[in-house]
Order: structure tokens, then sequence, then C-alpha cells
């Protein structure tokens, strides 16, 4: 990205470090808008590999608008957050997870749009219109993409009867038997509705404490915390773990790497969920920003990432383009056609006190 | 100290310098130049970053430049760091000196009885599987050492059971963190004792002493520098790891480095940083205690 | 000069015994060492694509995908190259840095180690947002290749300066005034004598600094902006899962490496094999007494 770098680097001299990166708004934006149409542009996106497809769609995307995609890979949304948010406008494009997108827009990283006028909008679920906390006035803040809702997903040849609760987890019977991803936050988030949090990403100090003695009762459970969620499939197929807490769709994925048949149970307390969106930044190539994501929204290049990710996308027509292509089974499997669905999950998004959820983490899990 | 008259090479005299000394003496430290630069700059000013976070406050994502102690306070105020860190310790000390006890024999090995042409592509050998990403590697070994895994399989064909404490906890742990760390200590201790000229011991076989006397005495003092350095190789990133705790150790086998990525998961940098100089601090406390077996150009007198 | 076998020296039965059981227990360590790196080789023509067991099928298709996928094949090549600079600046710095703090008569020498281990002690998420920050904040830089060069050296140069100080440690420095007395100037006493004396230190530093640069993540994940590298490529899939096709690199790295080191063996001796053939039968047809044609 061309930039004028004597005006950033006077700028951030001037911002401290917790509140500078903001600033900068309106540099660029008023040569960019002069530019034509399909002015060649290199777009940075900082974003997760399941959100776009490296072999066909990028080029086609440069073809059509002329915006090379270059993409940067994140790994969780907080340091995808202090990344873009200290890399100065490096990126057009950031993804992230539910409420992480308010986050973004206070901390003014990001620029509102009307999402309505954007053409490839018309083939969205209009649930995924109406998310409350992505409203921004008469704007969105960002292009809704994809979404997940958790489940407890257990190997009923040992886990009998269905799991009905959370409390599941205090079960004798099931000690060193519980194997889940590595995410501190919803980890206690979990244990937050398991003791009657209504808000279990924003718990009370009071409730943070419930929270942790469910967690220290519930320890036994848990065999391992394993940082990739191939690590969960591999425990369920293998049958060294009997349950565990993932993504729409593990019971495939576990079927797909020769594992036993495992089934799904909702517990009553309430599950934790993520949508995940793309924020426009604010930046040089703002006004680029519809043209992308008209190119890129597009319900053609879904199929190939389903099959790849097997995620439920917010696009409507590419269900039909699936139904199509004989994979409604695995969709519905994944709640694809179900968008509201989202909605009904507890959603990830950045807490108040994130240092006080890792400091019942630690002080259940350390040694 | 070495006190065999061979081991001594003799007291070493000053280089002779034809240049006016000024010269001299300031030529001595240009060497240190590039690198003051390099970790004057680019690790000087992160460092004092680092320690300024650990002052400063965190609000939700974001650390504010407001002077404070509470993160320090929350610290020593859980026991649970200063339990784990302890932990830590003792597993570090474990799987240092196993690392140092097996790589001690084939360094000896590749150096004394190795021929001289075959000692670097053998060196290769050692640090090659090293390319292949550190996560595939550990991952490998879950494989391997899992309930269901090749070694499972090889004990079953003698109707044995994989001990469940294995996996799983502390004892993988260290396994996996020797095989990490093998490689550090052998091509440390193999640059020692390449150096030495196996001579002497010879020498101060022929003099009586023993086998095990005469490498005690001759051969140890000489290398001691080399089996220095060996240990901080090991022993220092072993007390930082965090990812092999994660993949193989369960949740027993956490270490106070998975306490800190916890921080850093949810971008808590201002406690992240404050457990961070705590470690270090203790480490170069330690360093400090243990300066005498650091200093080891000394036993040659200057 | 060491590690030679005294060719003189009677070999005890003992001697013999001990040469051996060591021998066993280096073919061991190989063992080790490889055993890991073998499951890799071999879950990579594994169909399951979870990358472990059961096999359920033999395929190429990962290797498919790596020569297909230019994502990757992008990241290999910038890996590489870092990790080449890295290694060429780890070893200047480090190596010129190893002097003075042998030599000098500097009174902080220990204290200087001591500092200059901290950058292997400090986590590395810290060392690269603290970087992060440093370069867009105060220096105002462009986050590009060379910045992550930047971050890495000083993760690894550290190593390098402490093995080669190992090694020049106790080195016996009447060597080099011999050298002098002979007339050598600085230059030659560098170059015949101190280099071959710590140039396995700098053989052993060299491979560190590359090895950890093509591993590297955290501090170049922060600082390389929108560049990636092979770790990069491998943590960032931990969200789904790493493929096979990783497996399938990690082979490709292997086989490639080993082969071009194989080569670098093999040639040279070839080549001086050769060299000695061409030269005995030149002086064998000089030999030849005039007039025998």
């Amino acid at each position: 990205m061309k930039r004028n770098l004597m005006t950033r680097r006077e700028a951030l001299r001037a911002g401290a470090m917790g509140a500078g990166a903001v600033a900068l708004g309106g540099i660029g934006t008023a040569a960019a808008s002069a530019a034509s149409a399909n002015t060649p542009v290199t777009f940075d996106m900082l974003t997760w590999n399941d959100h776009y497809d490296p072999k066909k769609q990028l080029p086609a995307i440069t073809k059509e608008t002329g915006i090379t995609v270059r993409p940067t890979l994140g790994s969780d949304d907080g340091t995808m957050f202090i990344k873009a948010k200290e890399s100065h406008q490096e990126f057009a494009v950031v993804s992230a997870d539910a409420l992480w997108v308010p986050y973004y827009h206070q901390q003014g990283l990001t620029v509102p749009f009307d999402i309505k006028s954007f053409a490839v909008s018309k083939q969205l679920y209009s649930a995924s219109l109406d998310v409350s906390f992505w409203k921004a006035g008469s704007n969105y803040l960002a292009y809704p993409r994809a979404w997940s809702a958790l489940r407890i997903y257990y190997n009923p040849k040992y886990v009998h009867p269905a799991p009905t609760s959370w409390e599941v987890l205090l079960d004798p019977k099931y000690k060193g038997k519980f194997v889940r991803e590595n995410q501190p936050t919803d980890i206690v988030a979990e244990a937050g509705l398991a003791t009657g949090s209504k808000n279990p990403y924003n718990m009370t100090t009071a409730e943070l404490s419930k929270a942790k003695q469910f967690l220290q009762a519930a320890k036994p459970a848990y065999l391992d915390l394993v940082s990739q969620n191939t690590g969960v499939v591999t425990a369920l197929a293998n049958g060294t773990a009997w349950f565990t807490s993932e993504n729409l769709g593990t019971d495939i994925r576990v079927k797909q790497a020769g594992g036993p048949l495992i089934k799904a149970a909702i517990p009553k307390e309430g599950v934790v969920g993520w949508l995940d969106a793309e924020m426009k930044m604010i930046g040089p190539d703002e006004d680029r920003f519809e043209q992308f994501i008209n190119a890129w929204g597009q319900a053609e290049w879904i199929p190939p990432l389903f099959k790849e990710f097997e995620e439920a996308w917010f696009n409507e027509s590419a269900y039909k383009l699936l139904v199509n292509a004989g994979m409604k089974e695995l969709a519905d499997a994944v709640g694809y056609n179900d968008p509201e669905g989202a909605l009904k999950a507890h959603l990830k998004g950045p807490q108040k006190n994130p240092g006080a959820y890792i400091q019942v983490f630690n002080e259940v899990f350390g040694a | 100290m070495s006190t065999h008259p061979l081991a001594a090479p003799g007291p070493a005299t000053p280089v002779r310098v034809s240049r006016p000394r000024l010269l001299a003496r300031f030529s001595q430290y240009v060497g240190f130049t590039p690198a003051a630069v390099l970790f004057g700059v680019f690790f000087g000013a992160p460092m004092v970053m680092i320690v300024l976070y650990s002052f400063w406050t965190q609000n939700g994502y974001s650390i504010e430049s407001r002077f404070t102690v509470a993160n320090y306070q929350t610290i020593f105020s859980t026991p649970v760091y200063i339990d784990t860190f302890l932990t830590t310790l003792w597993m570090t000390a474990a799987a240092s000196a196993a690392t140092l006890a097996i790589a001690f024999p084939f360094a000896y090995w590749l150096a004394r009885y190795v021929r001289r042409g075959w000692q670097r592509p053998l060196l290769f050998l050692v640090i090659v599987p090293f390319w292949v990403s550190y996560l595939l590697r550990v991952t490998s070994w879950t494989i391997i050492l899992g309930s269901k895994g090749g070694l499972a399989h090889l004990l079953g064909l003698f109707g044995l059971n994989t001990p469940s404490w294995f996996l799983y906890d502390r004892p993988a742990v260290i396994f996996v963190l020797v095989y990490l760390y093998f490689p550090y200590a052998a091509l440390t201790l193999f640059s020692a004792l390449e150096r030495f000229d196996w001579r002497q011991v010879r020498a101060a076989r022929d003099l009586g002493a023993t086998q095990a006397r005469a490498l005690r005495t001759v051969m140890l003092p000489q290398i001691r520098p080399g089996i220095t350095t060996a240990v901080i190789f090991v022993f220092i990133p072993i007390l930082g790891e965090y990812l092999t705790p994660q993949l193989v150790g369960g949740t027993r086998g956490v270490m106070i480095g998975n306490l800190v990525d916890n921080f850093f998961e949810e971008a808590q940098f201002a406690q992240g940083a404050t457990v961070s100089v705590l470690i270090a601090a203790v480490v170069v406390i330690l360093l400090i205690v243990f300066r005498r077996s650091l200093e080891v150009g000394e036993m040659y007198g200057r | 000069m060491a590690g030679e076998i005294d060719g003189v020296e009677i070999v005890a039965r003992r001697g013999r015994l001990v040469r051996r059981a060591l021998t066993g227990w280096g073919c061991l360590m190989y063992l080790f060492l490889f055993v890991p790196v073998l499951l890799l080789v071999l879950l990579s023509f594994n169909r399951n694509r979870y990358g472990s067991f059961p096999i359920t099928g033999l395929t190429t298709e990962w290797y498919t995908s790596v020569l297909q996928s230019s994502d990757l094949q992008d990241a290999i090549k910038t890996s590489l190259g870092i990790a080449a600079e890295v290694t060429a600046i780890s070893v200047i710095v480090g190596t010129a840095a190893a002097f003075p703090l042998v030599r000098s008569r500097l009174r902080f020498r220990a204290g200087l180690r001591v500092a200059f281990t901290l950058p292997i002690m400090i986590p590395g998420v810290l060392i690269g947002v603290s970087l992060l920050s440093f370069f867009t904040n105060v220096l105002g830089l462009q986050l590009t290749t060379q910045t992550a060069v930047i971050g890495q050296s000083v993760y690894t140069t550290p190593y390098v300066l402490l093995i080669v100080s190992a090694r020049l440690a106790g080195f016996d420095r009447s060597l080099e005034s011999a050298a002098s007395d002979l007339g050598a100037n600085a230059f030659q006493r560098f170059r015949r004598i101190v280099l071959p004396l710590i140039a396995p230190a700098i053989f052993a530093g060299a491979l560190f600094s590359f090895t950890m640069s093509l591993d590297e993540f955290v501090i170049t994940y922060f600082i390389i902006g929108a560049q990636i590298t092979l770790p990069i490529y491998i943590y960032t899939q931990i969200k789904f899962g790493i493929t096979p096709a990783v497996n399938a690199v990690a082979t490709i790295l292997i086989v490639g490496s080993l082969g071009i080191s194989g080569l670098g063996i093999a040639v040279p001796r070839m080549l001086k094999f050769a060299v000695r053939r061409l030269r005995r039968l030149q002086q064998g047809r000089r030999a030849r007494p005039v007039g025998a044609v």
C-alpha cells in the first residue's frame, strides 16, 4: 500500500501507545476517491484461512476489480486486534468475531457502512442483517460471514444417559474423559453458564467466583486442553476422550477421521457460540471496500470453502448451491439453514474484565 | 582449576601490539559495536517497554500509561503463580539434567571416535529433524506416545499397557522436552569437546591416572565453558516452554509458561509482562549467584 | 589435532568395548531424533485429513496441494530467505562480540553475558509486541521481512555469541603471539589461527540460528507486516487443525536438505578423487620414458 510515510510518522509520534493509533481518519481518502473504480490496489486483509480461497477466488477478484488481496493470517481475536491496531492502517479489511466488531469500532479503527446498499447483501439471510450489536444507527459495523454454536459432543457408547446439563462434567464416572480446545475465556464462560450466569462473557466478580468453584470441581474431568480442533477430533476418534464442547459438525468430522458414532447435546443452561464478519478499516482504501465485498462475498465462492471447512455461512444463495451440489446433509448438520441459531448462543466477545477471566482460569488450571 | 601440568597451556602472554596503546585498547571493543546496536536498540527498547507494561494499567485490551503496582500485587497474592513456578523449576531442572546426561556421551563419541571428515555431516544430521516445525514434531510424539499410538502397539506386543501416568502428565512433558533440546546440548558440548587434545588423556594415563580420573581432572576443566553454555541453552528456554506442556501434558503437566501464555491469548500484556519480568529476574539472580561458573575464562588467567 | 584417534595408541579391549557402546549410543540417539520425523513422512501419504492414525488409505494428494498452493510456496521461500539473512547476521554480530566479551579487560563481562541471555528468557510474544510498537510508533517503519529479520536476530544472536565465546574462553593465546613473533599480521593471525579454532562453534551457532529462524513464530508474527512465513502458515491453521499438506512440506524440506547436503559432501569428494586420478594419469604420462612412442 502506498501512503505518505512522513505524515504518518509525525502523527504516530504524537500518539501515546495506548490511545494513539486512531487520529488518522482522513488521510488519503480524498486522493483515493478521485481514483477510478478498477485502479490496481493491494488490499491487506487480516483474516483466518477459512475466509477466502487463494486458488480461484482471489485471482478472480483481482481480475474483476483490480484489487489484489494479500491475506495475513491471524490466530485469535486478541492478537489480531493488537496487530491491526499497532500496524496503523496496514490492513484494509480485518475479520473479527461477534462482539469484537463493536470493540474495534469503539477503538476508532473501523468505518460503519450502509450494508443494504451493497449488491451482494441481497444474498444474505435477513437475520444476519439484524444483529443488534453490529448496528450503528442506520449503518452496519461489518459484513457478516459465518457462525457456529458449540455443543456437547459425546460418545454414546461410554456417555449415557445423554448429557442434559453442564453438570455432566462433575460426574466422577467421566474423570479424565473430557477434552477441549484451549480457549480460557470460553471455558470460564461455559462454567459461568453452568452456574447460572445470564451473561457469561461479562460476569460479575460474584459470578466469576461461582464459575471458579465449578471449574475446580470439574477439573478432574478435563484430560487435555488441546491447541487445535483436530486434537479434539483425534481424541474422540481414537477413544482417548469421551466428550467435548465443540463447534457444530464435530460428529461428522470424527466420522471422517475413522472414529465412532458421536452425538450432540445442548445443555439446558445454554451454550457459547461465535459469528464472524469482515470490517471496513479506516485507511486510504476505504472507498474500495464495497467493491471488494461485492466480489468476495458472491455465493459461487462458498461451496469449495464449505467443503473444506464445513462452516455455516450467512449467505443464503450459497445454501442452494450446496444443496444442488449434494452437500445438504452436511450443511444441515452444521445448522447452515438456521442462522437464527447463531443468535441463540451466548456470543463470544471482548469482556470488560478479560484479565479476571484469565486469573480464574490460571488459578484452576495452574500446577 | 586444572592442576595437571599437561592441562594448563601455560601462562598466556599478551598479544604484542605495535600501535599506540589507546588505539589498541579501543580496538578491543570494536567487535562489540554491531552487537551494541542490535541489542541496545532492538532489544533494549522493547525490554524497557516490557518493564513499563508491567507497571502500567491494563484496561480491557489496551494498556494505559498510568502507573500501578496492581499487576505485581495480583501475582503475589495468588499462590498459584509461585506454586506453578516452583513446579516448573524442578521440571526444568530434571529435563535439563536428562538432556545433558544423554547428549554428553553422544558428543563425546562424535568428538573422539568419529573420523574428522564425518563429524560435520553427522552434526548436521542431528539438527536436520529440527527443520520440521516444532508443532509437527511434538504432535508426532503425541501420536507415538498416545494411548492408541505406536508405543502402545509396541508394548502391546509384549502384553504390556502404556502406563496411564505417562501421557497427559509431567513425565511425557519432560520426555518431549529432552527430545526438543537434545541438539542444542549435543552441538554445544561437541564444539567444546572437539577442541580437546585427547593426547592429554593418554599422557595422564601414562602418568598412572585411571581413565576416569584422567577424564575428570584433565578433560572436564577444559570443557567446562561448553558445559555451562549447554546448560544455559537448555535450561533457560525450557523454563519458558508452554507449547509442549499444552500438547502432551494434559491438564496435569502445566508449566508457568502456560499461565503466562493464557494472558497473552486474551491480549493481557500488562499481566503477562509482569510474570515474565519476575521470571527473568529470578533467572538473572540465579545466573549471578552462579556467575563464577559463568566466568569461564578465569582459569587461564589474563 | 584433536578428534583424531591417536594412531599409535593401542586400543585396549576395554577401550574397544567403550567405543562400541558409545557408537551404539550414537546410533540410538539418531533413531530417537528421527523417529517422529519418519512418522510425519508416513502420515504425509495418509489419506486421513486429520493428519493422524488410523491410516485410511495412501495418497499423494497432499503433495499435489503443496505444489498447487502458491501461499505455501511463498511462505517457504520467505522463511528460507529470512533464515539465511538471520544466520548471516547472527554469525557476524555474535562472533564479533564474542572476542571483546572473552578477551577485553571489560569489567562487567559476567554481567554482560547474563544480559545477553535475556532475549532467550523473555517470552517471544512480549518481544514481538513491544518491537511492533517500537517499529511503528517510535521509528515509523513500514513492517517488512527486514523488520522480521531484525527481530529474529535479536533472539538468535545470543546463541552464536555464547557458543563462540565458550570456545574462545581458555583458548591458548600464546599461539597467536607466536604467530605475531613470526611476523603474521592481525588478519593473518585471525585467518590462520583463530578462525580454524573457533570454526566448529561458528558452525554450530550458524545451525542454531538457521534452525531457530526457520521455526520462529511469535516474534515474526507481530513484526512481519503482511508477509507469511512457514511457521505463520502452520500456526494460523490451528483454528481448524493442520492439514497433512504441512506434513508433506516437512517431508520435502527434510528430503531436500538431506539431498542437497548429501551432494555437498559427495561432490567435493568425487572431485578430489577425480583430480587425483587425473593428476596420476598426467604424472604417468610424464613419467613415460622419452622416445617410447
